[in-house]
């Protein structure tokens, strides 16, 4: 596949903006950055060429606004939309895109979970052929997962030149993925997140939202901690992905997707998270230069220092993860029957086993689910993860005997027929968060 | 004498930042020495039983742990990675940068005099313990510190800054443009390479001949003299390990098909740059020691440059991977540019150099570089390499150098005729 043109539009987001600097540097094309304003455009230049650290790519860089669309449209051989994730948004500029593109052209959108299938029929029928899904992953320069789908309209033949294009040219960690709400990265992520939620809501007497993420931390497979990461996301984005999956799928997890009351409040407050200024957490930043950190508490629903919690569990684990003692600390969770040690250890078997069943809903082999944890979320990918209990327990046995009710929804012993040695390592993503110097 | 065999060996993924995983250098011993000792087909209680005859030994290379993580004695703490090191014969060896092949300089001949039958070399540096102006600081320790690293702002990049200027000055004929340019080739290949090798640091990042050709932009500063960031290797976190052995114990335990190491140089050019440099002047070469340590070891082996498949090379900075092509053979001196241009040491060139990415591309753990180059000649020669693997590679030739090329240690490691 030549790409040698690409139109990027709704260049001006935070994901659009990171696209167009993949296309402008690995995929070396020559990028119209479509916004609404061209000023606004020209602004996220600088954001663009430093999203992939290298001035290079600027002169690739041409600014462009909405009035042009058609214009450049009808010169590339790439159309991407990272539009704002609405329906009516998206068909709109889906019908403009497929009036003017060229007849060899491929066109994609960035959506994180709207139906590909209607966003194709938009299209002329001849060029519905030509119309994938391709979603990346905030921020795609270090994460590269990207989840391909293809409709039923599409042209298997330009699916795989394109999935080679993705994958040798731009680098990307290429996971095909059914036509289903959130795809599959986010499926598995946000069952895991909002759960980790609604647990805040269900212990908020104990804590809350800072006592689930001392329990699930860096120290449990991932980066950041989950709540940490919605409110990264933003109660925003995390609102949409699982309303949709709750209002379009149906799994033994349905309820696990519903968002919790305070949680939908916060939102219609446009208390987001780290981009409004506040939401699970604020940052307060004094004039002398301190910062102070705080959380959302569920129960009085004012902001409080966040309490760094001591679990004996957790403390141990971090000791043996900061020494590389991986067995000695994962013993240390199985054995441990303290409330927290327990949800914790729920929470890792939950999710491999939820990820086992995503992957044969949504993906095409149980890989894809290791591929899109480790390369899209940084987490400790599910085969991985059942490759690390393993080491000291019996996994099957274990799952029978701490989560009896999803037991009875699921079958396990199918669900787990399909484990199999994982491509990437644990060690890497169970991190102590100890100082070491 | 003992021929010296390689069991195999393994690194850790170059990418990772280990104190940001809060890990230690336990952690990263342990996981290297394990990984290290599985790919070599042995066991801990294989560790013990050979130890119990005195039979292995280890050989710790490291530059400066006493900087980066507060620690010193460094043979000693592999007691800390499994009871089986208890007893153990071990020690560390240093020679800055090129500390690995130190180590492996030290096995190789442990091995050589019959002493012991396994040798188990481990190369590893911590380095992102400290922001990186602290941290070319302590590297400033590789030159002679007192008067050439003391209160200077990152002296290694500029050392090897000179070293360009140098280039130039030596060979009056070679046009300014050529040569920088051959430069942003020589990193534009380390990266290229990288994206093949799945635990090289940079094996996600961007670069391309426009960025690495356009120095002293906000993205591409210039960090010693003429040279951008973009000529300059990583600062990287990482262990490597490789099992060396002899021959009667590759029999004993029905191995067969392991590399072998042919041959070796180690020469030692004057520390100060400014003495180095005055000392080439009766020499077509800018760094005739560095080209006789590569003589020496063609000529114990008996081999020559035309018998070499497979390089890698010290591209601490590209102004280094330049100045080696000629002392490898593969150009005349001052006439480096031409492997460059003609693709002559490309990925799928004649003789490819740094396959693996290299210090720009796989990233520069300093005292580890050695080790992981001669892990790499040997998963070449075994077609262990993967993604990366050059086409019929018999032997191999790698340089690592410590300091400005001050310490030059080269070693030759072949298929057994």
């Amino acid at each position: 596949m030549n790409i040698r043109t690409v139109t990027v539009i709704g260049v001006t987001g935070t994901m659009g903006a990171n696209i167009a600097g993949i296309f402008a540097s690995f995929g070396c094309a020559r990028v119209y950055c479509l916004g609404r304003s061209m000023k606004k455009v020209q602004n996220t230049i600088p954001r663009i060429v430093m999203s992939v650290k290298a001035d290079a790519i600027a002169k690739n860089l041409i600014p462009a606004d909405f009035s042009m669309l058609e214009e450049c449209v009808g010169k590339s051989d790439l159309i991407f939309e990272s539009s704002k994730e609405d329906i009516r948004v998206k068909t709109q500029i889906a019908e403009r895109v497929g009036k003017a593109m060229l007849p060899y052209a491929v066109s994609g959108t960035g959506s994180s979970g709207l139906s590909i299938t209607e966003l194709a029929r938009c299209y002329p029928q001849k060029l519905r052929s030509r119309f994938f899904g391709i979603h990346m992953f905030n921020p795609p320069y270090t994460l590269p997962l990207c989840e391909l789908t293809a409709t039923e309209y599409s042209n298997s033949a330009l699916k795989d030149e394109l999935k080679e294009y993705l994958a040798s040219v731009l680098h990307r960690t290429v996971v095909e993925v059914k036509d289903s709400p959130a795809f599959l990265g986010n499926r598995i992520g946000f069952q895991f997140i909002n759960e980790a939620l609604q647990y805040a809501e269900r212990f908020k007497d104990n804590g809350g939202i800072d006592y689930i993420d001392a329990l699930l931390g860096p120290f449990t497979g991932r980066s950041m901690p989950p709540l940490a990461t919605s409110d990264f996301v933003g109660l925003d984005v995390h609102k949409a992905i699982v309303d949709n999956i709750y209002e379009n799928t149906c799994d033994y997890a349905h309820r696990t997707f519903l968002l919790p009351g305070f949680a939908k409040g916060l939102a219609a407050d446009g208390k987001l998270g780290r981009k409004s200024g506040c939401g699970l957490y604020q940052r307060i930043h004094y004039e002398n230069g301190f910062t102070r950190d705080t959380v959302y508490d569920i129960n009085t629903g004012f902001y409080r220092d966040v309490i760094p919690y001591v679990f004996p569990f957790a403390d141990k684990m971090k000791q043996y993860l900061s020494e590389g003692d991986y067995q000695k600390a994962f013993e240390e969770l199985v054995k441990n029957h303290s409330l927290e040690a327990e949800i914790c250890l729920s929470f890792l078997l939950k999710y491999i086993i939820y990820s086992l069943y995503a992957a044969k809903e949504v993906g095409f082999s149980i890989e894809s689910a290791d591929d899109v944890m480790a390369t899209g979320f940084n987490w400790c990918p599910p085969l991985a993860m059942y490759q690390a209990l393993a080491a000291v327990a019996d996994v099957p046995g274990l799952i029978r005997e701490r989560l009896p009710q999803i037991c009875r929804e699921v079958d396990l012993t199918h669900l787990l027929a399909a484990i199999k040695p994982s491509r990437y390592d644990y060690r890497i993503y169970f991190k102590s968060g100890r100082k070491i110097r | 004498m003992n021929r010296v065999y390689i069991l195999g060996g393994a690194q850790t993924d170059f990418e990772r930042n280990w104190t940001k995983e809060g890990k230690g250098m336990a952690a990263l011993l342990k996981e290297a020495v394990a990984d290290g000792l599985e790919a070599a087909g042995l066991t801990f209680d294989d560790v013990s039983c050979l130890n119990r005859e005195n039979r292995i030994a280890c050989f710790i290379g490291n530059f400066i742990a006493e900087k980066y993580v507060d620690q010193g004695h460094l043979g000693a703490f592999l007691t800390e990675v499994d009871p089986a090191f208890y007893g153990l014969p071990s020690a560390r060896y240093e020679a800055a940068c090129a500390s690995g092949s130190a180590a492996i300089d030290a096995a190789a001949t442990k091995i050589r005099a019959e002493e012991y039958d396994v040798c188990v070399v481990v190369g590893w540096e911590l380095m992102k313990t400290v922001e990186s102006r602290i941290g070319g600081s302590y590297l400033g320790r590789a030159a002679y510190y007192a008067k050439e690293g003391k209160g200077i702002d990152l002296p290694f990049p500029r050392l090897f800054g000179r070293l360009a200027d140098e280039t130039l000055k030596k060979y009056p004929e070679l046009d300014e443009k050529r040569y920088m340019d051959a430069l942003a080739r020589i990193s534009v290949l380390n990266y290229a390479n990288a994206k093949r090798n799945p635990l090289a640091q940079t094996r996600k990042w961007f670069m391309s001949y426009d960025q690495a050709s356009t120095r002293g932009t906000q993205t591409n500063p210039l960090v010693g003299g003429r040279l951008g960031v973009s000529d300059c290797s990583q600062v990287t976190d990482g262990a490597a390990v490789i099992v060396l052995c002899s021959q009667s114990y590759l029999k004993e335990k029905g191995f067969w098909g392991k590399p072998v190491i042919k041959g070796y140089g180690h020469r030692t050019a004057p520390l100060l740059f400014e003495k180095k440099m005055a000392d080439n002047k009766n020499s077509p070469y800018l760094l005739p020691w560095t080209r006789q340590a590569c003589l020496d070891a063609y000529k114990r082996a008996g081999m020559a440059v035309e018998d070499m498949d497979v390089f890698e090379t010290h591209d601490c900075f590209t102004s280094s991977e330049y100045a080696s092509l000629s002392a490898f053979g593969l150009t005349e001196p001052g006439k480096e540019y031409q492997a460059v241009e003609s693709h002559l040491i490309a990925f799928d060139g004649e003789k490819p150099v740094n396959p693996s990415g290299g210090l720009i591309g796989c990233g520069h753990p300093v005292g580890a570089s050695g080790v992981r180059m001669m892990l790499d000649l040997y998963r070449q020669i075994n077609g262990i390499a993967g993604e990366y693997q050059v086409r019929k590679a018999r032997n191999g030739m790698m340089l690592n150098i410590g300091g400005t090329a001050t310490t030059n240690y080269v070693f030759i490691i072949g298929a057994e005729e």
